[in-house]
């Protein structure tokens, strides 16, 4: 597949902060690519270097095979971008503003109209179309919002936490719109704080924490970097001491923490870990209420590279 | 008219002086018929109550404050007052202008004696070709006088001020205009920067928009002065619209180019905008025409460059002079001004990028 983007060795630096610091990455045609990392990872302002918008230090960035410039306009032509803040006229109707964001890009009138009818539809705001922004609720000016960004059908999306305060319908639905649009033959870059959304839709995922590129992936290739196999976690009213010491000793337990009524046993590998632990439990008679085994996460990931937690 | 009252409040007071009646007053007949007029009883706008004492007199009428000043006339005129104030100023000018006019008069006389001369005629009048070129210069002053108080009056230049500033207070218009597509001031913005189009188009469209909502203000302003205050424009009205709107541009412009030009936050680019207008305002006159004869004097470029200036002098030369070329220079030269804030407005936009969002 070709690449969409190159970006090579990328620096933007803020006074002594360096917020992109010498980052590489590439896009390739159909895929849909996360960016994933906590608030002040550098994601926006990556996105906000690749449209031309922001300066920078070092560095080269390439769209569609050129240099992208801020009067790169045959570039600009096939893009579409949905920003995390939501930017739409207030005096204008969700039709209204999504034809005018539309119309900086198609000028056939005709073809204009078929396309915005297909936004709505996509996004699903078909019961609002007469509707003033304020009359819209959080999630539905979402909606609108990536309607305005991608209405004419461009080659390269970029979505930028498109459903950060967004309701979970809204969210399912945005996240469906976004499948569709790769479907259709769009290239997507997706940069969120939310990981279980780029598990859901992303192809390749790439993993940013101050400016830089940790990990680039599939989920499953990037679960492989945890050191953990599977996290057992049991709510339990009270344990001794010597109770945990039992426990860590469970053939292939790797870590035994109790904090407040949780227990979280985790595995480096092996299988029925939770009948084995269940097994324990009973044998000890130490009563528990629910019980359940999960395979590590990104977050996991994520605290095996830095140490820390991807929401904090 | 609402503010005909304004004009009677501003009527200058009389001023007391005296004159010094030596010999040389006595023998200068251009002095003598100058202050008679400026003293005359019956005319009602007189500028002096002159009382013509000796030199001891008026010395000791100065010390009492009886008079602001007293003019003695020697070789050459000389103005003695005690303090300085308007009053003072006024009796020192006048003085100056009297001896400005009696070199024209002695220099017109000296002409005329040379030409009789030339014609053989040596039985030469003195006093009748003295007395021609005085009412000759008098009547010519008369005639000037008539002019200007038929057709510029203080409440006028107040009006023509207003809406000078007025066009001028369109650059917050322009400003907020392009605000509206710059990726560093607005979310709209953003995304107006990252759509294909041109910039020469998003200037265009952005001074398009505002002018017309400025036009729509400017339009309200004159029937509001037109209808509600029953400010008299006469028949310059054309004229006076073609200005405003013109300047309207220049004022636009101003907003335009301050909004694209500083990578600031908006109050401040506000702010800018605003001691933009004002300072040019100030230099231009309308707080106090004596600015902008300080400024015409010592720094001519200044007004050259400034939109204010270029508005209030295309109003007044619209009534000081007959013909309209200083009025049409005065508009090109707004033109001109807008025509290169929108080029530089352009040219900046079209390779930015911002530091931060």
């Amino acid at each position: 597949m070709n690449n969409i983007i190159e970006i090579k060795n990328l620096t933007k630096q803020y006074k002594e902060l360096k917020a992109i610091n010498g980052l590489s990455l590439e896009v390739k045609e159909g895929e849909i690519l996360g960016l994933l990392g906590p608030n002040g990872s550098g994601k926006s302002t990556t996105i906000n270097c690749i449209l031309s918008l922001l300066n920078f230090s070092e560095g080269e960035i390439k769209i569609f095979g050129k240099e992208m410039k801020p009067d790169s306009y045959d570039i600009k032509a096939k893009l579409g971008v949905v920003f995390q803040d939501v930017a739409v006229f207030e005096e204008l109707t969700v039709q209204e503003n999504i034809d005018y964001f539309c119309g900086l890009y198609i000028k056939d009138k005709a073809k204009r109209k078929q396309y915005i009818d297909e936004a709505i539809e996509l996004v699903g705001l078909e019961e609002f179309r007469k509707f003033y922004p304020k009359q819209l609720s959080g999630g539905l000016l979402r909606r609108l919002n990536i309607a305005c960004g991608i209405a004419h059908k461009p080659k390269l999306i970029f979505l930028d936490e498109p459903t950060v305060a967004v309701d979970p319908q809204s969210r399912n639905n945005i996240l469906d719109g976004i499948k569709k649009l790769r479907n259709q033959g769009a290239t997507i870059v997706y940069t969120t704080h939310y990981m279980e959304e780029v598990e859901i839709i992303c192809d390749r995922i790439i993993i940013l924490d101050k400016g830089k590129v940790l990990a680039t992936g599939t989920a499953d290739e990037l679960k492989e970097l945890a050191k953990i196999e599977e996290k057992v976690t049991v709510e339990v009213n009270h344990l001794e001491d010597k109770q945990i010491q039992q426990i860590k000793k469970i053939e292939q337990v790797d870590e035994v923490t109790y904090n407040g009524n949780i227990l979280l046993v985790t595995y480096k590998k092996g299988k029925n870990n939770l009948v084995d632990l269940m097994e324990h439990l009973k044998k000890e008679e130490i009563k528990y209420n629910k019980i359940y085994s999960e395979r590590p996460t990104l977050n996991d990931v994520f605290l095996e590279l830095t140490g820390k937690e991807l929401r904090d | 008219m609402a503010f005909s009252n304004i004009e009677n409040s501003e009527k200058l007071e009389i001023i007391k002086i005296a004159i010094v009646d030596n010999e040389d007053f006595q023998d200068n007949e251009i002095w003598k018929e100058a202050f008679k007029t400026l003293s005359d009883k019956e005319n009602e706008d007189r500028l002096f109550d002159t009382k013509y004492t000796t030199e001891e007199e008026a010395k000791q009428l100065l010390q009492d404050g009886e008079i602001v000043g007293y003019m003695k006339l020697e070789e050459k005129p000389k103005v003695i007052v005690q303090s300085s104030g308007i009053n003072e100023t006024i009796l020192k000018q006048v003085t100056e202008e009297i001896t400005q006019n009696s070199e024209i008069v002695s220099n017109l006389a000296e002409n005329q004696i040379k030409k009789e001369m030339t014609a053989g005629n040596y039985t030469i009048d003195y006093e009748k070709i003295y007395k021609d070129i005085l009412e000759m210069t008098q009547n010519q002053e008369a005639n000037i006088e008539n002019i200007s108080n038929s057709n510029l009056s203080y409440t006028m230049i107040e009006f023509y001020t207003l809406i000078a500033m007025a066009c001028l207070y369109g650059g917050i218009l322009g400003m907020v205009a392009i605000n509206q597509n710059l990726a560093n001031m607005s979310h709209n913005g953003k995304r107006v920067s990252v759509a294909p189009t041109t910039k020469g188009k998003v200037v265009l469209s952005s001074i398009l928009a505002a002018y017309l909502v400025q036009l729509i203000g400017l339009a309200l302003l004159f029937v509001y002065t037109v209808f509600v205050l029953k400010v008299d424009y006469g028949t310059n009205l054309p004229f006076i619209i073609l200005l405003g709107a013109v300047g309207s541009l220049a004022g636009l412009s101003i907003g335009l180019a301050i909004g694209t030009l500083l990578k600031t936050n908006e109050n401040v680019k506000t702010g800018i905008v605003i001691s933009v207008t004002m300072l040019g305002c100030f230099l231009s006159g309308m707080m106090g025409i004596t600015m902008k004869y300080i400024v015409d004097t010592n720094l001519p470029i200044v007004n050259k460059i400034n939109p204010a200036s270029m508005i209030t002098d295309g109003f007044y030369s619209l009534y000081y002079y007959d013909t309209f070329d200083r009025f049409f220079f005065n508009v090109a030269s707004l033109l001109a001004f807008a025509i290169i804030m929108m080029i530089l407005s352009y040219t900046s936009l079209r390779k930015q990028k911002f530091e931060r969002l």
